[in-house]
């Protein structure tokens, strides 16, 4: 029987634009799954997860963080696995390493991932976004769910001025457009 | 007007959605024998107190909990803001 591989394609074109005080693009690299904690099961799923990965179950606001993979919050027991998708682990290997420690559930095809990054880019999320972005209250790790003019959203403090901005994907065009519209009146 | 989540910190409200008085936590026995009168009380009869008054908020646009809020009516003063699942465990439930 043939064998059959299947790759996501992006759902904004994989665009990039440079506002020139910051950059915004579409991350299509990045493979997701959500992890549902059990419940009493938090332990074992901890030490699943140090074993396999060095990482652990992120807390309510910062995420964890090793070089191949990245823990996000998502809710009080849930939350996702974000990593590279270039074929050295997939979703399924990852979901198979996890199945008798939590609940997994494919999530790459349901999330646009935008990055945005550069000196402008605290600017332009002044004026969508309602979280506190100051160091001192979102430092770097930081995770937190939110809404972007009137679309839910996740946003993932990366470096100080770098930023991954999550949402769904059957509305990422409207995502896009209104961090670009930010981006655009704010970073000129 | 901000909710201090007890795990997120300070969110806006425009994040929440309102439910209603917290006494809806306590929902009665369907079979016990005199469920056909505390059943109307459960989902008819509320109190409307000029003052605290305890209410449920979700956090849709955020980490979907649901918070047990403490607000004056009159002055929207927030005074205390608790997990409901906490507050539900205190009172003997399972989850």
């Amino acid at each position: 029987m043939a064998e059959i591989s299947l790759s996501g394609a992006p759902i904004l074109g994989d665009v990039h634009h440079d506002f020139g005080a910051c950059i915004l693009a579409e991350r299509t690299d990045i493979a997701l799954i959500s992890v549902a904690i059990p419940k009493d099961g938090r332990k074992a799923l901890s030490d699943k997860l140090k074993e396999l990965w060095e990482l652990s179950v992120p807390s309510a606001m910062e995420t964890r963080h090793t070089n191949k993979i990245r823990a996000i919050p998502m809710t009080v027991d849930q939350f996702m696995l974000a990593f590279s998708s270039d074929g050295t682990m997939s979703e399924t290997d990852a979901q198979e390493s996890l199945a008798d420690v939590g609940y997994t559930t494919l999530q790459t095809d349901a999330w646009v991932i935008l990055e945005l990054k550069g000196s402008g880019a605290i600017t332009a999320l002044e004026r969508i976004c309602p979280i506190d972005l100051d160091q001192s209250a979102f430092p770097i790790g930081s995770a937190a769910r939110t809404s972007m003019e009137h679309l839910g959203a996740c946003i993932v403090r990366l470096e100080a001025d770098q930023f991954w901005l999550m949402s769904a994907r059957s509305s990422a065009q409207s995502f896009y457009h209104a961090v670009e519209t930010s981006c655009r009146w704010t970073a000129s | 007007m901000i909710i201090h989540h007890p795990l997120l910190g300070p969110r806006d409200a425009a994040e929440f959605v309102y439910l209603g008085d917290a006494s809806l936590i306590e929902r009665p026995d369907g079979l016990a024998e005199n469920a056909e009168d505390t059943m109307y009380e459960y989902v008819y009869l509320r109190d409307n107190p000029a003052g605290l008054h305890r209410e449920l908020w979700y956090h849709e646009q955020g980490d979907r909990s649901w918070l047990v809020v403490t607000r004056n009516t009159v002055t929207h003063e927030i005074t205390a803001v608790e997990l409901a699942r906490d507050v539900a465990c205190d009172k003997g439930r399972s989850k």
